[in-house]
């Protein structure tokens, strides 16, 4: 009786109190319990649920005034606003009243549900032996009941007084853990039905719902659905009851995962990928009657979601999901939750459910150009902490993350721009304070992953959005002089992977706008000849420049070293050449570089290395007898800016001179590579 | 009785004295001692503020009864000791004695009566006595009565008077085995307190208290690591303050055998302690600086001391041990010895010049010695010599003869005066032999001629030393030595070369073509074009050195030279490919372009057109900064060589000009045989897209001087010389620039259509292929199958505590209902009885 009363209660507060604070409570301890089921990124998800005070104080540069650079390094995060709550879909839980016509169908083929569990793990053997103590202890209990009648009475007692003290105690708590509960104030009327789910009445109401969409056996699907997605996240509830078979489980989830979308377009009689008209159909009747149906999925979804664990069903749910989206548009701060997840799954999760997550994200963003604001601190934030480390295998994760967010962050260019240019200033006002002082702990502020990743992806937005956006200009020269700072600030033979990884950004930030830069300048140091230190090394030590920024002090000497630097200063120099390889002046970029390549060539003791240097060798010298013979005939002079700018026009377009063909088979070998180390 | 049993003495009888203990209190706390524990380096300024500390307390103690209790004590001392002739030379028995004779107030407001005074009394006069009896015999005595009339105000250890002897014994007795209860932390306290005290009272009154000078130098001998460094530090606090701004002379027999007054004497004495103890105090120093544990602060006080007192005695052996330590491989000890140099140098006023020679001979001498294989901070000082500019004008006016630039040839006749010279400034000094001494202490201003002289003598051991150096380096430029200091095989090059292009109107003009000869061989020219030797072991930057200071040579002397430079062309021509931005210095080079190209008159038309091709194709490979100086140089030799501007235009053949080589050679060594004519300078077309907009500007300009006709020149963009340019553009200047704010954005397409741009196609085809069926199927059955274990466990685990609960419940049960038989039957048993 205690019990009720204390559900009656917070029925009461639930009606009238509006409880979007308590509901975000809630939705905070699902997810801190599935992070930590999940094992991984902690802090990933400690960040996306937010502690919101802590993350503001921590990433908001406007509140730390004096700027010590530790905030500053800090700060390159943008500030983050969580203080949202989620109140379209909080009135209700999803409970839908269903047609008592719906029959139910009791199973009799498959009686023994409890034992039909595919997978054997360890909890099923703790369950069965503690099954049997459980009936053990019982008949204890029915003996020593049998044998004092009266002791009956006292336990009564007992246990009447334990239940509502319980209950007084624990009705806080219950408070903050109920979700399962709440169902049943919904059900004043309609109580939700207990009786058990079966396959047989699953698959009935199945066949109903895809006959006719408008069958009354939709609710009970949909009913069911919920039951399915909160399963096991409270244990007391009556859902949890209901299923009693994985494949029943099984069953609900993929078909309505797999239909809903067709049922409800053609519910509200609209077509594919027709926002507008979901828009305009948003007053109508039938999207009032249609409604608490895509509420209760969208919600019962987003549980689902943060209960699974696996990779792979997430991918598929998202995928499936994706053709919702447009739903979630109606749905603003539902939208934001369900992107609070998606950017979890983005960063931590793998290439695809990497991928897919990011597609969904794009895709509620477009339709919600609101929410796009959260997106972009948040996956900017989450760029930066996830990238502070890379190694050989989430190199390419967080390459992909890269291009992803570089994605979302050319949806608008514009409000974009703004943060690019907060975040380069960031960049800027760090490396300025590093230079200032060159202390050796200083000196770890730029001579870190994130800082580098974070140059390279506004390296990369500046790239894909030049054409259209004349003005990233001084966005990009302010970049092109942080990168020059960051080389001019860590020399040595020991930075040259950082060298060679900002040269390269250094040709793709000039290959798009067509500027000239002395990029050899920057690698002449892997083309200096030295000594290899052991002459003979029996084990090869794997030296990949693509996840080191720094040359472990006993492999300077090295041969492997000295075979990546120079390969990859290949590699910068072709590119570089490949961008002036139709320019009128080319055989004067080349001059100094090619002395350079020669007498590497003649000194090194490299075996492996004579051909790839005497092909570029070759290739240069080739296309600067191309040139060269091209310019003789020629009659304008160098002040003729226009005819420059046309000389072998042509051959640049055919692009089949043999510098551009080698460029792109360096680039390939590059590529492949690439893919091999990883 | 031995000395160490009067030290110890000494030692124990001490805590019981009142200010010693007030000191205890006072000034030395617990922290104090750890801080000078962890902080040897900073003790130093430990004992100075120590100082000030102690005289502050000092002389507020005095000034309450100074006054008072000397004029008590003196009328008492009239009536007791009439007969006795007080020197008034005692004035530390003076000034110690009313602490004995009256009651003490400490600075917590006690007033401490001293027992004993009466025999205290007598033994004051004993060695008040016996102090001035050593005096008369000379103060060869001195030491060995130093510890009895050792400092201590109290004159405890002055209880050794035969009258007082047993007393003493049983007193020594029991203080023994106290002492022994002494830990070793209360030794070092009461050390300290003595240091403390004894600088104070050297402070405080240096004639009176001069004798403790020798007491600390003993406590400097102690074998607590600790206090030797404390008893250094606190010496030289002691004699920086002390030491007078004068020499002290040696007396001669004469002036020792004259009758004196008593003033004299006791000033006499004075100096001659002062000198005595300062001698073993620098001894004390150069013994101790060869051990580790001492060694910086041994060279921290030689170093303080040479900066105090240049002028003082014993500068020689100062200026040798810091000298010494200029190349140490410490660096701390570098610097400071470095600084201290300086500062000689710097202040010359303090020693009138001399120290600075010394300092110089002493420096060269050590490089000579050590093959010059030092570090380069110890000839680096002697940039921060200062010599007169117009030294040489005052020498030609006053002496007509000399040609006008005689003064040059200070290195082999340090100049020779005419004869009437000679006897004049003879006769002149003869008349002030007596006066000299005095005046020398008084006025530190030189005559122009002592000075010249003095800096005469310096500049020829300064070069003598460049010189020596230059040799070693040409002589030994194939030997590879695996020098510790920095510089490779030769550390000391640079900061000579630097040396030399500072004074290079200075040397002497008869060195010059063998200085240029030597440059010439360092830059690395050799006599067969072509080759550069392969193992020159100098770098680009010093050979780029080795051009600047023969150019700066050349030109400093009026150009009068007869010296054809034109290999260094050869060699900087050549220098320019081989400069790498990290390895040289960017300065160097375009300090190089500057003093070569920049600077320079009129060029030979092919050397000039080489230049420019070869700075056009340099400013094409090099950063913004390299560039620009580089484009500043051409544009330079396009203004002077006007018929070189036909390199701007696309002119086929190169016309009339073109020289005798028709095909352009860009990797040739000679800038004569590369055929530069007949090329067209496209580098500046593709120079105006640089990314850095001066470079890009300046190559414009460079280029509109095509149209212009021979006698115009395009518009200045800036006045800047190629080494302001460079250092304009550097990397380090534009990082500490404020940041030029990053512009907003506008653009003209606002929002994009749905089409991807980063992502390449088939990644994203990659994210449409969905799982199989079955994984699916298997997976979602097992994630439910785990909940459901889940919450079944749960379940199941509820279950068994209510009932493993229940169960339990029955015990209480039972006790539950004992109790009520129990009740019931003690109360049938209440009832039945």
């Amino acid at each position: 009786m205690a019990k009720k009363l204390g559900k009656k209660a917070r029925k009461f507060a639930n009606k009238h109190l509006q409880g979007g604070a308590k509901r975000s409570r809630k939705l905070r301890s699902q997810f801190n319990r599935r992070t930590r089921k999940d094992g991984k990124g902690r802090e990933d998800g400690g960040r996306l649920d937010g502690d919101g005070d802590e993350e503001m104080r921590r990433s908001d540069p406007t509140v730390n005034t004096h700027d010590d650079v530790a905030t500053l390094a800090n700060s390159l995060e943008f500030p983050e606003d969580e203080n949202e709550f989620d109140g379209d879909l909080s009135d209700s839980d999803g409970y839908l009243s269903e047609d008592p016509e719906c029959p139910y169908y009791s199973d009799s083929e498959d009686g023994n549900v409890l034992k039909d569990s595919i997978v054997q793990d360890g909890l099923d053997g703790q369950n069965n032996d503690m099954n049997l103590a459980v009936k053990k202890q019982k008949k204890k209990l029915k003996k020593l009941l049998d044998k004092d009648p009266e002791f009956a009475n006292f336990l009564g007692k007992w246990e009447s007084e334990l239940v509502s003290h319980e209950s007084d105690e624990d009705s806080d708590e219950q408070d903050e853990m109920d979700s399962g509960d709440d169902g049943v104030d919904a059900g004043d009327k309609n109580p939700p039905s207990d009786k058990i789910l079966t396959s047989k009445t699953i698959s009935e109401w199945c066949q109903l719902v895809s006959k006719d969409p408008k069958a009354p056996a939709l609710r009970n699907l949909l009913n069911a659905f919920r039951d399915a997605c909160r399963f096991g996240l409270h244990s007391s509830s009556l859902s949890t009851q209901r299923l009693q078979s994985t494949e029943v489980f099984y069953q609900i989830i993929t078909f309505i995962l797999s239909e809903a979308d067709n049922i409800f377009r053609s519910l509200l009689d609209i077509p594919d990928d027709d926002k507008g008209k979901l828009m305009n159909l948003r007053n109508g009747q039938k999207w009032q009657d249609v409604e608490p149906l895509i509420k209760s999925y969208l919600r019962n979804c987003l549980d689902l979601l943060s209960q699974l664990t696996d990779n792979q069903i997430l991918t598929n749910v998202l995928t499936r999901l994706r053709a919702s989206a447009v739903y979630f548009s109606a749905y603003p701060s539902t939208s934001r939750r369900l992107l609070k997840i998606l950017i979890h799954f983005w960063a931590s999760g793998d290439q695809s459910l990497s991928l897919t997550s990011f597609l969904m994200i794009r895709e509620v963003v477009s339709l919600l150009p609101d929410c796009l604001d959260l997106c972009l601190t948040k996956g900017y934030n989450t760029y930066l902490s996830s990238s502070k480390l890379v190694d050989n295998r989430n190199i390419k994760n967080i390459d992909l993350f890269m291009n992803c967010l570089v994605e979302l962050y050319s949806l608008d260019v514009q409000k974009s721009g703004e943060r690019a240019a907060t975040s380069v200033g960031q960049l800027s006002a760090i490396l300025r304070q590093v230079s200032k002082s060159k202390e050796k702990e200083d000196l770890l502020k730029i001579d870190n992953w994130q800082y580098i990743n974070c140059i390279n992806l506004w390296v990369r937005f500046i790239c894909v959005n030049y054409k259209d956006c004349h003005n990233v200009h001084s966005l990009l020269s302010s970049v092109a002089q942080i990168i020059r700072g960051v080389a001019y600030l860590l020399p040595g033979m020991r930075y040259l992977p950082l060298r060679l990884k900002l040269a390269q950004m250094l040709n793709e930030l000039l290959n798009c706008n067509q500027m000239f830069f002395p990029v050899p300048s920057l690698i002449f140091g892997c083309l200096e000849f030295r000594e290899i230190f052991q002459k003979e090394q029996t084990e090869k030590t794997n030296i990949h420049f693509s996840s080191l920024l720094k040359v472990p002090r006993n492999l300077l000497k090295s041969r492997d070293f000295q075979e990546q630097c120079i390969l990859s200063a290949i590699e910068v120099l072709s590119a570089h050449f490949a961008q002036w390889s139709y320019h009128v002046a080319f055989p004067e970029v080349a001059t100094i570089p090619l002395i350079l390549l020669k007498r590497l060539h003649e000194q090194t003791t490299i075996d492996s290395l004579h051909r790839p240097l005497k092909r570029l060798i070759d290739q240069v010298s080739e296309n600067r007898d191309f040139v060269q013979r091209k310019r003789e005939v020629v009659s304008f002079s160098p002040n003729d800016l226009s005819s420059v700018e046309s000389f072998l026009e042509d051959e640049k377009m055919s692009g089949n001179a043999s510098f551009t063909q080698y460029y792109e088979s360096v680039s390939k070998n590059r590529q492949s590579r690439g893919r091999k180390f990883v | 009785m031995g000395k160490s049993s009067k030290k110890k003495n000494k030692v124990i009888l001490a805590p019981p004295l009142p200010p010693e203990l007030d000191e205890d209190d006072i000034v030395v706390s617990d922290d104090d001692v750890e801080f000078v524990e962890e902080n040897p380096e900073q003790a130093l300024n430990l004992a100075r503020l120590d100082k000030d500390a102690i005289d502050g307390f000092l002389k507020r103690v005095a000034d309450h009864d100074d006054d008072k209790v000397e004029l008590l004590y003196e009328e008492r001392e009239r009536k007791r000791r009439a007969a006795e002739a007080l020197k008034p030379r005692n004035g530390d028995d003076i000034e110690v004695d009313p602490v004995d004779a009256l009651p003490v107030k400490t600075l917590d407001g006690k007033v401490v009566y001293r027992p004993a005074k009466k025999a205290r009394s007598g033994d004051e006069a004993n060695g008040v006595k016996s102090r001035s009896e050593d005096k008369g015999a000379g103060a060869t005595q001195g030491s060995q009565k130093e510890p009895k009339g050792r400092s201590n105000k109290k004159e405890d250890s002055k209880l050794q008077s035969p009258t007082e002897v047993p007393k003493e014994n049983l007193h020594s007795v029991v203080l023994e085995e106290v002492k022994e209860e002494l830990s070793s932390d209360e030794l070092f306290e009461k050390k300290k307190a003595q240091l403390a005290e004894l600088g104070m009272a050297l402070l405080e009154d240096p004639e009176s208290n001069i004798r403790s000078l020798n007491d600390l130098l003993i406590l400097c001998n102690d074998m607590d690591q600790k206090v030797v460094k404390l008893g250094i530090m606190s010496l030289l606090a002691v004699f920086r303050d002390i030491i007078p701004s004068y020499r002290i002379r040696q007396l001669t027999e004469k002036e020792l055998a004259v009758e004196v007054s008593k003033e004299v004497k006791k000033t006499r004495y004075y100096e001659y302690t002062l000198i005595r103890s300062y001698k073993a105090y620098l001894q004390k120093l150069i013994s101790l600086e060869k051990q580790p544990y001492f060694y910086l602060v041994a060279v921290r006080c030689l170093c303080s001391l040479l900066d105090a007192a240049p002028h003082f005695n014993f500068r020689e052996s100062l200026l040798a041990s810091v000298v010494k330590n200029l190349s140490s491989s410490n660096d701390v000890a570098r610097k400071l010895c470095g600084e201290a140099i300086r500062s000689l140098f710097r202040n010359e006023g303090k020693h009138r010049g001399e120290a600075t020679i010394e300092a110089v001979r002493l420096i060269a001498a050590h490089v000579k010695l050590h093959d010059c294989q030092l570090h380069p901070d110890s000839i680096e000082v002697c940039l921060s010599l200062k010599f007169d500019e117009d030294l040489g004008k005052d020498d030609s006016k006053e002496d007509k003869l000399k040609p006008k630039k005689n003064k040059r040839y200070q290195n082999r006749d340090v100049a020779k005066p005419s004869e009437k010279k000679k006897i004049k400034k003879e006769m002149l000094s003869k008349a002030r032999q007596e006066v000299r001494a005095d005046l020398r202490a008084v006025s530190f201003t030189l005559d122009p001629k002592e000075k010249k002289m003095i800096q005469r003598e310096t500049l020829a051991a300064l070069f003598e030393t460049y010189f020596r150096i230059l040799k070693h380096s040409m002589n030994n430029s194939r030997y590879k030595a695996t020098s510790v200091f920095p510089g490779g095989s030769h550390p000391l090059l640079a900061p000579c070369l630097e040396g030399l292009g500072k004074f290079s109107h200075l040397i002497d003009l008869d060195f010059m073509s063998e200085l240029i000869a030597c440059l010439k061989k360092l830059s690395g020219y050799t006599d067969h074009q072509g080759e550069i030797p392969p193992d020159n072991a100098l770098s680009v930057s010093e050979r780029l050195q080795c051009c600047i200071v023969a150019f700066k040579v050349w030109r400093s002397n009026l150009e009068a030279l007869n010296v054809d430079l034109q290999d260094f062309f050869v060699q900087l021509y050549n220098l320019i490919l081989e400069y790498r931005p990290d390895r040289d210095h960017g300065e160097v080079l375009a300090e190089a372009l500057k003093t070569l190209l920049w600077e320079g008159k009129q060029q030979d038309m092919l050397r000039a057109a080489a230049f420019i091709k070869r700075l056009a194709t340099f400013a094409l490979s090099f950063g913004s900064a390299e560039a620009i100086a580089a484009l500043i140089t051409l544009k330079h030799l396009l203004q002077k060589n006007t018929k070189c501007r036909n390199m701007l235009e696309n002119d086929a053949g190169g016309g009339s000009l073109s020289s005798l080589v028709a095909k352009y050679d860009p990797e040739a060594k000679d800038p004569y045989l590369s055929g530069a004519l007949a090329t067209v300078l496209w580098e500046l077309s593709l120079l105006q897209k640089h990314y850095d907009p001066s470079v890009s500007g300046m190559a414009s300009n460079v280029l509109s001087m095509a149209n212009l006709n021979a006698t115009q020149n395009p518009v200045q963009l800036s006045s800047a010389n190629p080494l302001e340019a460079y250092k304009n553009l550097s990397m380090g200047l534009e990082l500490s620039k404020p940041a030029g704010k990053v512009l907003t954005l506008k653009c003209k397409r606002k929002r994009r259509s749905k089409e991807f741009v980063a992502l390449s196609p088939d990644v994203l085809q990659k994210a449409d292929c969905t799982v199989g069926e079955d994984v699916l199927r298997e997976k979602l059955q097992s994630h439910f199958a785990v909940l459901r274990g889940i919450s079944e466990n749960e379940r199941l685990r509820t279950e068994l505590n209510h009932t493993l609960s229940s169960i339990n419940m029955y015990k209480e049960y039972k006790k539950q209902k004992k109790q009520t038989k129990k009740s019931k039957t003690g109360r049938k048993k209440v009832t039945r009885s």
